[in-house]
């Protein structure tokens, strides 16, 4: 995988149908609370609302335990909020939106350990796209290509590193061709090194794509190459504090748009608002 | 890695003792230190089992025995699967089963057996019955357990790409819960053969426990050794049997664990 | 031998709000009840016709009966008594060979295979040929209960001295603690749950075992009372002793697993302590 970010973006690959064009992503106003062990409620989200354009890689950072991964089960239809909406275009979000993935941290759960990689691939489109068994296949092979695993479809996803099984999790949602991709610190549990090289890979395959990219995290760093937009949470109940534009050009560049002025600014804004509310969250 | 020659050393050592064993027993016997009439040589039993081999008389109770018990053990893991599933995932189902379920798992199968003949005979039905009954509670707990112990981020995986509810039935709950399942069903097959070979005992009619009762009450010692011989192999198959077909329907649960 | 892991994930499906009273087992304890009912109605009223069938109620006065004047007290107590000597011959070789077994190579490699040779053999086939040997009486059933119980324990032992953290080792050696010492204050510690496990195991197979085989050879303990009853066609008899067995079994079992949560109560802290991540 080059370690240059880049390209152009109207041409897709061999596999893809048309690129995912998608309407605007709304969060209007999600609130989120849970029954407690006493009985009593208590709330993980308070009111969150965003509005993420066709397209736009937003990033949201907050403390760890912040109600972030809830906040994406709620976009992503896994979890019903207790008040507020969700909408993607024209259609409001209620169950499992078809046009929506939603990428898992745990990669080694999230990877069926009784299916091959390829069928792993496939259980994300297979029963969408009425395909020939062929057909089927050839895609499977385009996008474990695109994320440089074609040599290992056959193999299980437990024979794979933890870099490959992640890199196999972003095919298999990619195929799925949603027009959102919702990542639950998908990098997290992966080595650094690895991680930057994923960081890479996303970017590529995003800027090829046009999806709508959302992505939560707690590292400040990734938030920042990654996204147009960073929206930073508070402590629980969640609410959003801020929300930063990055306007970092891209192609970005591993090293040099880390090492950018801007970049720097960016982050040391990032962390310091981040761990000044640690400091409030610890004591007050 | 292991040398050649410890593996070696292994499968002799793996052999001396039984082997030690029967030499031992048969020289016993053969002196005369114990009574020859109630613990034969084993080259005897060894010649009596070969008697009823080469005779086929082996084939009809040993057919019975594996018939009913295959029957009887079929019923019970398809009732507890099929039950442990629904209470493993459904919260009403479980509230209502599950003091009928602590109530009757206790109870010690084989004192069923004189109930069960009471209202069925002492033929088929009673045995497949007691088998049935005997395998149902380990499958149906290690349902449970496996379907409540299915990651959530799996079931998620499925939902988040739109499979719905029966897929994940299919797809994700029962592969997910197999190792469990298939363990429930390893405790029970061996459970299974006491409960045919008990019932077969008490009924008297036929089957591999027939025999072998029958020929310790007309005093023929040596074909009770010999059919001993024969049950423990069925046992010993068996567990063969069903160790081979576990690595293959859960082959990724060894790897994965590693 | 599975143990619960604190799951991070868990936290993402939350368990779905449920009034109190359907979180209760309330309509399984009225399925139960209705079943006793519908037992005692199917007798009393003659929906089943049969001399098997004799109402609940009068299966537990019978039982009650039988407790209080004393005929089946002995009976218990022989059952109990046999299956306890039994077990506890079982248990002691069980765990003397497992850690022998898995402390020696050359003890595994000498045991082993004869082990897994002799473990699959149907327990009742044992017992028609020991009779010649052993004669009709408690040795034969002894041994029988031993036999059976010994498998587990075995197979438990030599599982949980082998997953003692080689750490656990090393933390003995680097202070240089004998040999037996660390077997007594570390090893067996730190096995102790899956030692547990599979005397847990036992227990259900000796009580098992120890029914059959009074129900096989011998005139004694209930085993031999199902029997004899039924050749009586006294069913009430018969239905009480199940019943009485069934509640032997039970309150053996849970006298057991609180002795055991007890026991290893440390282990659980070590495991939780383990899972959690941060």
């Amino acid at each position: 995988m080059s370690i240059a970010t880049n390209r152009r973006s109207a041409k897709t690959g061999g596999a893809s149908g048309a690129p995912v064009a998608g309407g605007r992503l709304l969060v209007d106003k999600i609130g989120k609370s849970f029954i407690g062990p006493d009985g009593a409620a208590v709330a993980a989200i308070g009111s969150v609302s965003l509005d993420v354009a066709p397209g736009e890689f937003l990033a949201i950072v907050g403390p760890s335990g912040c109600g972030k991964s809830t906040l994406l089960q709620v976009i992503a239809g896994l979890m019903t909020p207790s008040s507020g909406e969700v909408r993607l275009g024209e259609q409001d979000v209620t169950g499992e939106p078809a046009h929506m993935v939603y990428l898992f941290q745990q990669y080694s759960k999230s990877l069926l350990p009784w299916m091959t990689v390829a069928n792993n691939v496939m259980f994300a489109f297979s029963h969408r796209f009425k395909l020939s068994n062929a057909a089927a296949h050839s895609r499977c092979r385009d996008y474990l290509a695109m994320v440089g695993l074609a040599d290992f479809a056959s193999h299980y996803p437990w024979q794979l590193s933890g870099g490959m099984q992640q890199r196999v999790a972003i095919a298999r949602a990619l195929a799925a061709e949603p027009q959102v991709l919702l990542m639950d610190e998908p990098f997290s549990s992966i080595d650094a090194l690895t991680r930057l090289d994923l960081h890479s890979l996303i970017l590529d395959l995003w800027t090829e794509k046009r999806f709508t990219a959302v992505l939560v995290t707690h590292d400040v760093d990734e938030a920042i190459f990654l996204a147009d937009r960073v929206a930073v949470l508070t402590h629980r109940p969640a609410a959003i504090s801020e929300v930063i534009e990055t306007k970092l050009p891209r192609p970005r560049h591993s090293i040099e748009t880390r090492e950018s002025p801007e970049f720097l600014a960016l982050r040391h804004r990032l962390l310091k608002y981040l761990l000044a509310r640690n400091y409030e969250g610890a004591h007050g | 890695m292991v040398s050649r020659r410890e593996r070696a050393m292994a499968v002799v050592l793996g052999i001396a003792l039984p082997l030690a064993g029967l030499i031992a027993l048969e020289v016993a016997s053969r002196a005369a230190w114990v009574n020859p009439i109630f613990l034969p040589p084993p080259s005897a039993i060894l010649a009596t089992f070969w008697a009823i081999i080469a005779s086929g008389g082996f084939v009809a109770p040993l057919a019975q025995t594996l018939l009913l018990l295959f029957i009887g053990y079929g019923i019970g893991c398809v009732a507890a699967i099929v039950l442990g599933i629904l209470m493993g995932s459904s919260r009403p189902v479980f509230n209502l089963f599950e003091p009928l379920t602590e109530l009757l798992r206790p109870l010690p199968k084989p004192a069923l057996l004189p109930a069960l003949i009471l209202f069925l005979g002492l033929g088929a039905r009673m045995e497949i019955t007691i088998v049935a009954l005997g395998c149902f509670f380990p499958v149906l707990i290690n349902t449970i357990q496996g379907v409540r112990a299915v990651e959530p981020t799996m079931i998620n995986t499925a939902r988040t790409f739109g499979h719905g509810t029966m897929a994940i039935w299919r797809r994700i709950l029962l592969p997910a819960s197999a190792p469990y399942i298939l363990a429930g069903m390893r405790i029970s097959l061996g459970l299974g053969l006491i409960l045919v070979v008990t019932a077969e005992m008490i009924a008297g009619s036929g089957g591999l426990g027939d025999s072998i009762l029958s020929a310790q009450r007309t005093f023929l010692v040596k074909e009770s050794y010999a059919w001993l011989v024969i049950l423990a192999l069925l046992g010993l198959l068996l567990t063969w049997l069903f160790t081979w077909v576990e690595r293959r329907l859960a082959f990724w649960n060894a790897p994965q664990t590693q | 031998m599975t143990q619960a892991v604190l799951d991070p994930g868990a936290r993402s499906l939350p368990r779905p709000r449920v009034s109190r009273w359907r979180d209760t087992r309330a309509t399984g304890v009225l399925l139960v009840l209705a079943l006793f009912a519908l037992w005692e109605a199917s007798a009393r009223f003659g929906i089943v016709q049969s001399t098997n069938w004799p109402p609940f109620s009068t299966v537990m006065m019978t039982l009650v009966a039988g407790l209080g004047d004393g005929e089946l007290t002995p009976l218990v107590l022989s059952t109990l008594w046999r299956m306890a000597r039994g077990y506890a011959i079982g248990c002691a070789l069980g765990v003397t060979i497992g850690f022998a077994i898995a402390l020696y190579r050359p003890v595994h490699r000498l045991l082993l295979p004869t082990i897994e040779l002799l473990r699959p053999i149907p327990i009742p086939a044992i017992i028609p040929p020991l009779i010649f040997l052993l004669g009709l009486g408690d040795a034969l059933r002894l041994f029988a209960i031993a036999f059976a119980c010994f498998f587990p324990v075995v197979l438990n032992t030599i599982a949980g001295v082998s997953s003692v953290e080689p750490v656990y080792h090393q933390v003995a050696e680097t202070f240089g603690i004998p040999r037996v010492t660390a077997l007594r204050r570390v090893i067996f510690p730190a096995s102790l749950p899956f030692i547990l496990a599979g005397l847990r195991t036992s227990l259900g197979i000796a009580f098992v075992v120890t029914v059959i085989a009074e129900m096989i050879v011998g005139n004694e303990g209930l085993g031999n009372y199902l029997v004899t009853m039924q050749f009586a066609m006294k069913t009430s008899e018969m239905y009480a002793g199940i019943i009485l067995l069934t509640a032997i079994a039970y309150l053996l079992n849970r006298a057991f697993v609180a002795w055991e949560a007890r026991a290893i109560r440390w282990a659980r802290l070590v495991e939780a302590m383990r899972g959690d991540p941060r």
